[in-house]
């Protein structure tokens, strides 16, 4: 492991047959560089080869600690251990299908006044907020706070420690946690997000690790939240899309802000990458 | 600072824009009390028609010699295909005599003091996105947004604006989406062909606000009634309007609504015209 520095970026990618999620995680990283002003560490977890190209871009690359053979296909039993392999003081995890837009500095400012913080609040490409009933049926009618993995923060801390030992406990034991705590709607896969709420649950720490104010947000592109009707199979056939090369991705004509979580695995095009490569390298 | 309402009035066959509009100019100087002046292709009309009409400036522009196309509806069983001269909306800009200038629509009802809050404001521009249909059982999607997967919606119908550099690229705005209507209709996936000022100013403050949620537009007080051309104007007494609204599903009947106090789009302009001219809208 290299030297520790304060704040950084986490990403955890560990490829399948289908997704390179190596290379996704390489986009977002370039995503980062570009974009922020102050903070842009970034660190990877994970145990594929990194190709040279892409590793140059991370400032560390990590293994997953405590490896076992089986690996699923979301591998959500390999997460819980953000916490255990970050080499940074204060960690901001990000999904690798996803882009950063905007320098988010004040995301930090925020969330440092906590020991762990999720992200609450999504909107759609037209930037409404979404109260998301479609896929979140398990949270609602289960009574549960409403994180989503794909973007939290923590610091190194013995709460922020605790709450990961519970998320881990939860993630072992998913089944079972299932049937105690998210029995309506159940979902028979391990959902790092409901995971997430019921360890938020369990170890009643909500207030600590949600909250109505936080600046914490991104877009969302699964199709049935952006208020279509009839809701189509692609985001990518409905409406254009250009990522132009100030940077700025324009979806539907309406520049998006902030964190963009694109969903659809096949976005990230060669096209996409050397527009996101040239924008790196200042060319 | 000087502050006045501007009155769009461009007749076509059937529809003396110019009587509505000295009818809602009698409506502003009641209610917000500042003077109004019309922006019109006949000036001779109203001086002959209407000598005592209650304008402060009259402004005359050029006869809008290739204009649209349009269904008026008069109620949901009948309707005629008329001109619409509606283009010459961006050089309001250039023509008004006020600093800070209210625009109105001629169909535009004022039974309130309510803009006049907006009157006195900082702000720049200032607009209507909100608004509510009377008949409540009708969907008002496209009022939300241009359409399902595009920008939000803003209605032309009313709004405030203060002579600077920065309303002016505005109006140039909407002027480049006029002159390339058939571009930004594409690019917006807009199905209309008719060129619309709602359509332009939308996509013109949608620009302005770096194409994304932005500040460039104010909210003006309240939220903008309207009642849509299936509907009829019965009379307008003091502040109260009698109106019949469209029955769901039961074409040709109406249910009777009254509003008071409050301002109105009454897009049947062919009712309004009855009202004005005999007390009755049916």
């Amino acid at each position: 492991m290299g030297a520790v520095v304060s704040k950084g970026f986490l990403l955890f990618a560990q490829n399948t047959d289908d997704v390179n999620y190596i290379e996704q995680a390489y986009a977002l990283a370039l995503s980062i560089k570009i974009s922020q002003s102050d903070i842009k560490s970034v660190s990877l977890m994970t145990n594929c080869k990194v190709p040279n190209k892409y590793s140059k871009v991370f400032d560390q690359i990590v293994p997953i600690p405590w490896t076992t053979d089986t690996t699923t296909v979301l591998a959500g039993e390999h997460r819980w251990k953000l916490y255990h392999a970050t080499p940074y003081e204060e960690t901001i995890v990000l999904d690798t299908d996803m882009l950063l837009l905007e320098d988010i500095s004040v995301w930090w400012d925020y969330c440092g006044h906590y020991d762990f913080k999720f992200c609450s609040r999504i909107k759609n490409y037209k930037q409404d907020v979404v109260n998301d009933t479609y896929h979140r049926k398990a949270f609602i009618t289960n009574k549960l706070t409403n994180p989503y993995y794909a973007l939290h923060y923590f610091k190194k801390r013995p709460q922020s420690l605790e709450f990961y030992k519970v998320l881990e406990f939860v993630c072992n034991n998913w089944q079972w946690c299932y049937d105690k705590f998210a029995p309506n709607e159940y979902q028979d896969w391990l959902s790092m997000d409901l995971a997430a709420a019921i360890a938020i649950e369990i170890s009643g720490t909500h207030e600590q690790a949600v909250d109505a104010v936080s600046p914490l947000e991104f877009i969302h592109m699964k199709t049935p939240i952006q208020g279509w009707i009839p809701i189509p199979v692609s985001w990518q056939d409905t409406v254009p899309f250009v990522l132009n090369t100030q940077g700025d991705l324009i979806v539907g004509n309406i520049k998006q802000t902030k964190l963009f979580h694109y969903v659809e695995k096949n976005f990230i095009s060669k096209h996409i990458l050397t527009k996101l490569e040239n924008l790196a390298n200042g060319t | 600072m000087t502050t006045g309402a501007i009155l769009f009035a461009q007749n076509n066959s059937t529809v003396d824009y110019i009587k509505l509009a000295v009818f809602a100019a009698s409506r502003v100087i009641d209610h917000l009390n500042i003077p109004v002046s019309i922006i019109t292709d006949n000036q001779q009309w109203l001086i002959d028609h209407y000598p005592n009409h209650p304008f402060d400036q009259i402004i005359e522009i050029a006869l809008d010699t290739s204009p649209q196309q349009k269904y008026f509806h008069d109620g949901t069983l009948a309707s005629h295909k008329l001109d619409w001269k509606n283009k010459s909306r961006s050089s309001v800009y250039d023509l008004t005599p006020y600093d800070r200038t209210l625009v109105i629509d001629s169909d535009y009802i004022i039974s309130s003091a309510i803009l006049k809050t907006a009157l006195i404001n900082e702000h720049d521009f200032q607009i209507y996105s909100r608004s509510f249909d009377l008949a409540s059982w009708r969907t008002t999607l496209e009022f939300s947004r241009i359409n399902q997967y595009s920008i939000p919606f803003y209605w032309a119908t009313v709004f405030i604006f203060n002579k600077n550099s920065i309303t002016q690229c505005f109006f140039d705005l909407i002027a480049y989406i006029r002159h390339n209507w058939l571009y930004f209709r594409n690019l917006y996936s807009i199905e209309s062909y008719v060129f619309r000022n709602d359509f332009a100013f939308s996509i013109a403050i949608h620009i302005m606000n770096g194409k994304t949620n932005g500040e460039f537009a104010v909210e003006l007080p309240g939220t903008m009634g309207y009642s849509i051309d299936k509907d009829i104007l019965v009379d307008i007494v003091n502040d109260k309007i009698h109106i019949l609204l469209e029955k769901q599903n039961h074409p040709g009947e109406y249910i009777l609504s009254k509003t008071q106090g409050i301002d109105l789009h009454v897009m049947n302009k062919l009712s309004l015209s009855r009202f004005i001219d005999g007390g009755r809208g049916v």
